[in-house]
């Protein structure tokens, strides 16, 4: 499956939590969360246009960076 | 011509952790219809939100910042 990556302006640990719950809640997904770097690294059936959307309902910046290989 | 209405509600919050989230709060549920002011305070851990009851109601306040990603609770109501 193909990995999505995206960035997301999250400041702090509230910030990548909300996206956490997000997606959860989203759920057929499985992500790594990298703050440091404001990535979200997605592994989903949903499409772009779906992840985009539940990351965006954070109120954060967020786009979609490309596939990333393994 | 009749006053608007205007009704207050605080609503508490967990899980913001800083500036940001606060930012990100007041940002997205300002947009909301119905919204006319809203103030969140990290320390308190809520925000008070003015709305126009017609519009919107606490709880549709409650799950729009549920659906961003934070713990949302309405205070017990008065009897």
């Amino acid at each position: 499956m193909p990995k999505h990556e995206f960035f997301v302006d999250m400041t702090c640990e509230g910030c990548s939590n909300a996206v956490t719950r997000v997606l959860q809640k989203l759920g057929g997904v499985q992500f790594d969360i990298d703050l440091p770097n404001k990535k979200v690294c997605i592994d989903s059936e949903h499409n772009i246009d779906t992840l985009l959307e539940t990351l965006k309902k954070t109120g954060k910046n967020a786009s979609y960076i490309g596939e990333k290989s393994a | 011509a009749s006053q608007p209405l205007t009704q207050v509600v605080v609503i508490n919050i967990e899980g913001m952790t800083c500036n940001s989230c606060v930012q990100s709060i007041e940002g997205v549920i300002s947009q909301k219809a119905g919204v006319k002011s809203i103030h969140v305070s990290l320390t308190n851990h809520n925000g008070t939100i003015e709305y126009d009851p017609l519009q919107t109601c606490p709880e549709d306040l409650r799950s729009a910042i549920e659906d961003m990603g934070f713990d949302a609770s309405l205070p017990a109501q008065p009897s």
